[in-house]
């Protein structure tokens, strides 16, 4: 009771104490496992650095804001598994070792659009081309923006980058039985 | 009794300074709001344009409304509180409106940069470095005004809010600095693990405690009653600094990430409720029997409001956390709407009843109306409740179409429709609440001299020492 009524007097130690009890739970959800879940930072087999074109690309989709609308993971749940897959293939629940070069990480918390974890060679580049030029002109009712200047401006860089990086997307799982990615 | 405005407004400058740039950006970020809505509903809509885009125009949005308005507009009313509650001037107005001046650029930088697309690509955090820095600046320089005016204090004793301010600084402080400088020496999910430290701790740890401190002070005075509990209020801030931060792992249920702290966060959620509860009982316990008064005042009533957000937002984040309620609303819109209740029902209505209250006590006269304060009230309750029902019954039921995998995607959104469509008429209320308050803010400011009696404040009911 002493020490409570410290509190009501005393700033210093009021801070200092708020301080303490706070950075219990902070380090131990924060600086612990960054040290101890190796996963976290191993990159599995299939994983390859990506090309400077990828890495630009990244940045498209970091700027044009993909990743509100867009996550990136495929959840320990069966209707992930399922919606994700392909011909009657599940998709592959996503694992930490699949995004160690991703800087930043696009997991994201928001599904405006579809997860494209396993998006890669889903679609080939005509289509992205048409869909990027108008969504609605392939998936009507769909409220994805259209992006002309990723295609109109500098020839298209940012459209190829942008297509190279989401083909990349799940590969280094190689998921597919058929291996029947599109380029 | 009249006074000119020039003797009028000599009184808390910074203080005052925020809250009027703060009201401002409430009412033009609330309008990007309203256009980002907009394209839901109609997505060409300013689509083609790239720097009107929807994933540039969001994180103006948020980030406008998150900082311009409601962290400024906080820190204007903190500029109030603290000196009143210390029975001393800020330490240094001359610092606190650099302070001001200083947030204001980076707020202003902030809508051009998110607007060019420059951004970090982490929530809450997609400012670029320099601005980063700019943030971190305002925020010591801020608190080191809080803390000096708290050092020579005249009044011994520390009231709640004090407490709330002081741990607001402090673990804000390390917070932002996790979700904007550490999260750039790691990758993946190491990142992703941080930045949703920050993510959900810049609600928890930054604006939950700076709008219960706004509403320990102006709860009782604006009831004219005595605190109800001292030792609830110890309770609430003790658990609070103790649960609160082990929860970030939330948002990443069912994710990528350990079973181990997705557990961990999950029980604390849970756990949340203690604070909560405590606070929420020392608010209704504080204003019980004084109904009348709510029905006449527009403070208690967004001070009651915002409680009643307050608890049910506190009520939902838990449910939200268990992992099969998570396996429904996770990603869907039932997210933004527990998000603008906190926001905005909570944290918006505490720090708009606070400037309701001490803006005539600083320019010494009183708000230009009290009719236009509750009309505009009504318009941001109103048009929050359809916010938010909206979204959580949209939200709630795409959650469970997508668990059922033969409905294709693109037909779960256009089934999402008649609730954006309701949103859009709920944000338009909100828009139209916001702009008749910043009318009535800057009347009250900068209006015709009147010969009315300036404003009085309630006796000293706020407990002091
Ligand atoms: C406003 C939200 C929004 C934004 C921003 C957005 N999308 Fe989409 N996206 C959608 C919606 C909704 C769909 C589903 C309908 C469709 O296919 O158009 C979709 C579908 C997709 C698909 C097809 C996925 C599949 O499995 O069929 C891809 C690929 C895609 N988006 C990539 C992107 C990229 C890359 C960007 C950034 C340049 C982007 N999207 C920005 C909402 C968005
Ligand atoms: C006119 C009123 C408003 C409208 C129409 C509006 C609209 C929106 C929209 C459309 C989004 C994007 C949601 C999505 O990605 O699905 C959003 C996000 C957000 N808004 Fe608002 N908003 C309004 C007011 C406010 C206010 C006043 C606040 C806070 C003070 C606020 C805080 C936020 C936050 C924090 C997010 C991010 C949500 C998340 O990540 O889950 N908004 N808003």
């Amino acid at each position: 009771m002493k020490m409570l009524e410290k509190f009501d007097f005393n700033a210093g130690f009021f801070a200092a104490c708020a301080l303490l009890i706070f950075l219990v739970g902070a380090t131990i959800t924060t600086a612990y496992p960054a040290f101890t879940e190796d996963s976290w930072s191993k990159p599995n087999d299939g994983l390859h650095q990506y090309s400077e074109s990828q890495l630009n690309g990244r940045e498209v989709y970091k700027r044009e804001g993909c990743w509100y609308c867009h996550t990136q993971q495929i959840r320990t749940l069966e209707p992930d598994t399922k919606r994700y897959g392909w011909r009657g293939v599940d998709a592959p629940i996503s694992v930490p070792s699949e995004y160690v070069n991703d800087y930043p990480h696009f997991l994201g918390t928001r599904r405006i659009g579809p997860d494209l974890a396993r998006v890669g060679g889903k679609y080939d580049k005509s289509w992205h081309r048409a869909h990027f030029m108008n969504p609605r002109d392939l998936v009507p009712g769909s409220i994805m923006p259209p992006f002309p200047w990723l295609i109109a401006d500098d020839n298209g860089r940012d459209f190829d980058d942008l297509v190279n990086y989401l083909q990349t997307l799940g590969r280094s799982r190689d998921w597919r039985p058929a291996h029947d990615y599109e380029q | 009794m009249s006074s000119t405005t020039a003797d009028r407004l000599k009184e808390f400058p910074s203080a005052r300074w925020f809250i009027i740039s703060a009201a401002m950006f409430f009412v033009i970020t609330t309008f990007v709001g309203l256009l980002v809505a907009t394209k839901f509903v109609w997505p060409e809509f300013m689509g083609t344009a790239k720097w009107l885009t929807f994933g540039r125009m969001r994180p103006m949005h948020v980030n406008g409304v998150i900082f311009g308005w409601l962290l400024a507009a906080d820190m204007g009313v903190i500029f109030y509180l603290v000196p009143k509650l210390c029975g001393t001037g800020l330490w240094s107005e001359k610092l606190g409106l650099f302070t001001v001046v200083l947030f204001d650029t980076i707020i202003l930088c902030a809508i051009f940069t998110t607007s060019l697309g420059i951004t970090q690509g982490l929530e809450y955090a997609e400012l670029p470095f320099v601005l980063d820095v700019g943030v971190t600046l305002a925020w010591v320089l801020f608190g080191l005004n809080v803390f000096m005016t708290i050092a020579k204090r005249k009044h011994k004793k520390i009231y709640v809010s004090l407490w709330y301010t002081m741990g607001a600084i402090i673990w804000t402080a390390i917070v932002y600095i996790t979700g904007n400088f550490a999260v750039m020496f790691f990758t993946g999910v190491n990142q992703a693990n941080l930045n949703w430290f920050y993510v959900h701790n810049a609600v928890g740890l930054i604006f939950t405690p700076l709008g219960i401190a706004i509403a320990y002070y102006f709860i009782p005075k604006a009831a004219n009653a005595p605190l109800y509990s001292h030792k609830l209020s110890m309770i609430g801030f003790w658990s609070i600094s103790f649960v609160y931060v082990w929860t970030g792992a939330h948002h990443m249920i069912h994710g990528p990430i350990s079973q181990w702290l997705q557990t961990v966060s999950i029980i604390f959620s849970a756990l949340l409720i203690i604070p909560v509860w405590t606070v929420v009982v020392n608010f209704f316990g504080t204003v019980s029997g004084r109904w009348d008064q709510v029905r006449r005042d527009p403070v208690l009533k967004y001070l009651m409001a915002g409680t009643t957000f307050y608890l049910l937002t506190c009520f939902q984040g838990p449910m939200q956390a268990l992992r099969s309620v998570n396996a429904i609303t996770s990603k869907t819109d039932w997210v933004v709407g527990h998000a603008h209740m906190a926001l905005f029902g909570g944290f918006s209505f505490f720090v708009i009843a606070g400037t309701l209250y001490a803006v005539p006590l600083m320019v010494r006269r009183p708000l230009y109306s009290v009719k236009l304060g509750n009309h505009a009230f009504w318009f941001m309750l109103t048009g929050g409740l359809i916010y938010f029902f909206s979204l959580w019954t949209g939200g709630f039921i795409q959650g469970l179409q997508w668990n059922d995998a033969s409905i294709p995607f693109v037909n779960t959104v256009i089934s999402m429709q008649p609730y954006w469509v309701a949103r859009l008429v709920a944000g338009t209320l909100i828009f139209t609440g916001a702009v008749v308050y910043l009318y009535n803010l800057s009347r009250t400011f900068w209006g015709p001299d009147t010969e009315e009696a300036p404003a009085t404040e309630t006796a000293s009911v706020v407990q002091r020492g």
